[in-house]
């Protein structure tokens, strides 16, 4: 059989979308590319702008034909009324717009619920009360956890005071379960700020605590020499007062007297004689009392 | 720098989230800013290009007093206020006539922007042809050995991909391939610095030629612009380093010895490793096993006495 026929003909369908390069382009399909490195003509380049305009066009035209070429031999879904070509990966490293998401720290019963193995379950949000007959919030604005909050009735326990109003007591163990729960996020935010830095929590605070004992020592005129000493109190080093000798050598004796003489007498300028930071506390301090 | 502000409502907080780090980006947005003075040529061209990056681009329309290359801060607020990611600046001095700046910031700081000279811009509206519609993802096309070559031309096309992309997307419809942006790199001065770089857009439209690839003809669209880079701001190794991370959720991982051929078969390769043939379990006799103790059996202990 003679396919010349058939191969002729196929080959002068192509021809209308063939291009020939001398170097392979690539492709980046993922962004819909194509990067040519192909010698360009530099005198049509250089000449004026309708040629030029003409070239870049035939060009591009080519360019564009080869990408078109590739991409329309991509494996394919069909739509409704359209034909998809599925992309592949990009090949060209683009840069993100921010960072990656850093992971949220695990609370305290997450880490435990890890352990245990305990896993979340879904709870709907509605439950039916059984005592109204209807479909009522498990939580927040009329849900049934505010119950306990107004009942008609409440039994006086056998060993209570009588005089103790136990819708008030109801109330306020209520405000202290909120508070308790608030504490406890807080400690969690403040572990998980911890654990961003790598630093145990725990030994975190032991730490503000010392700096906290080494500032109240400080403040007292003997450096807290005399203060009373807490159980396993470290040992701080650098807070020293420092004394100078009663009797010295004469003449750095004298020299320092008339140093302080001089500066009198000159009337010197206020930069060597004022205490900066005892000025700006006394700014301050009058401010907050203007305020 | 700006306090992230906190949210009072849901719905200000859904806007608030929205704006976090993620693993699957938004699509970057772009912020166009004209600065103090500016000419005719650079605001046609920044109006040409908004109308390109539509819809994810916001136009500024007032002068603003900045400079990126000298000052970053400016730009930098301006990312963070409008969570934008993309910059271009145009301005117009005697000592830089017609300047564009195109830049990225990663976390709202400057990552990298090249600056360059306008020298022609023929715009949309002077052409006046036909126009894509706004939010097609335009087709592109980089020409010419300095796109592999010079450092300068790598980052600008970087940088072009980067605006022009547009939504990333895993599918694509083969009707709505109807913007091309080309981008031709001219001849090279005699020091080897960058010629002018040629920005065309056309409009496809796609012909039957017999096969199932069509065949392609173009119409200019607009804009054209001749381009001469001038500054160019590379990022710093650190900061690169942290944009292209791969997240844990994207990383995959190279799959072994697994192959498909042409007709789409699966071919797997297995690799045994060498048999331990000391350890093979045969028949169960008694007198082999071992004992736990290390007691010699009751036979070999009267052998020893025969010996003796």
């Amino acid at each position: 059989m003679d396919v010349s026929g058939i191969l002729a003909e196929h080959e002068s369908r192509s021809k209308a979308i063939q291009v020939d390069r001398l170097i392979p382009v690539e492709h980046d399909l993922g962004v819909l590319a194509s990067f040519d490195i192909n010698m360009l003509d530099d005198t049509k380049l250089r000449a004026g702008q309708k040629a030029r305009d003409n070239y870049l066009k035939g060009v591009s035209r080519e360019g564009t034909q080869l990408l078109i070429n590739e991409l329309f031999s991509l494996p394919t879904t069909t739509d409704d009324d359209s034909v998809y070509a599925s992309l592949p990966k990009t090949t060209t490293i683009l840069p993100r717009e921010k960072p990656i998401p850093k992971e949220k720290p695990m609370t305290r019963w997450e880490k435990f619920a890890k352990i245990k193995g305990i896993q979340n379950r879904k709870k709907s949000r509605m439950v039916f009360d059984d005592n109204q007959g209807e479909w009522r919030p498990r939580y927040g604005y009329k849900g049934v956890n505010n119950d306990d909050q107004k009942p008609w009735l409440v039994e006086v326990p056998l060993n209570a005071d009588p005089e103790k109003d136990q819708f008030q007591a109801r109330r306020e163990e209520k405000k202290e379960r909120i508070n308790k729960n608030q504490r406890r996020q807080q400690r969690n935010l403040e572990e998980g700020a911890m654990s961003d830095k790598r630093k145990h929590p725990q030994q975190m605070r032991k730490r503000e605590l010392q700096k906290a004992l080494v500032l109240s020592k400080s403040s007292t005129a003997s450096m807290g020499k005399f203060d009373e000493k807490l159980e396993g109190e470290p040992k701080i080093k650098g807070l020293k007062r420092k004394f100078d000798p009663l009797v010295a050598a004469a003449g750095k004796e004298k020299s320092k007297n008339m140093d302080i003489l001089s500066r009198v007498a000159k009337g010197d300028t206020s930069a060597t004689v004022l205490n900066v930071r005892k000025a700006q506390r006394a700014i301050n301090n009058s401010k907050r009392t203007k305020k | 720098m700006l306090l992230q502000p906190k949210a009072k409502n849901a719905r200000s907080k859904r806007f608030l989230t929205n704006r976090d780090p993620k693993v699957f980006e938004n699509p970057k947005t772009s912020i166009f800013v004209r600065g103090s003075t500016t000419s005719q040529v650079v605001l046609d061209t920044l109006k040409d290009l908004y109308s390109l990056s539509k819809p994810n681009a916001i136009n500024f329309t007032k002068k603003n007093q900045i400079h990126p290359f000298d000052d970053e801060t400016g730009i930098e607020f301006f990312s963070r206020k409008n969570d934008s990611s993309l910059f271009a600046v145009g301005m117009h001095s005697k000592k830089r006539p017609h300047n564009l700046i195109l830049g990225r910031t990663f976390n709202h700081q400057v990552l990298d922007m090249v600056e360059m000279g306008v020298e022609r811009c023929t715009t949309i509206k002077e052409i006046n042809s036909r126009v894509c519609a706004a939010g097609t993802k335009p087709l592109m096309v980089f020409n010419g050995e300095a796109f592999a070559q010079n450092e300068q031309m790598i980052r600008l096309k970087n940088i072009l991909l980067d605006f022009f992309r547009g939504e990333s997307a895993d599918k694509v419809s083969l009707k709505g391939l109807e913007c091309v942006i080309t981008v031709t790199a001219g001849p090279t001065g005699i020091n080897g610095e960058p010629g002018l770089v040629f920005l065309r857009t056309y409009t496809t439209s796609l012909k039957k030629s017999g096969v199932r690839q069509p065949r392609i003809e173009l119409e200019e669209m607009g804009p054209a612009l001749d381009l001469r880079i001038r500054r160019v701001r590379y990022p710093t190794d650190e900061m690169w380093k942290q944009a292209t991370k791969i997240p844990k959720e994207l990383y995959q991982p190279k799959v072994k010895n697994i192959s498909r051929d042409g007709l789409g078969d699966k071919y797997g390769r297995v690799h045994l490793g060498k048999q331990g043939i000391e350890k093979i379990q045969t028949s169960k006799v008694k007198a082999l096993r071992k004992r736990l103790d290390n007691k010699p059996s009751k036979r070999q202990r009267t052998d020893d006495a025969d010996e003796s």
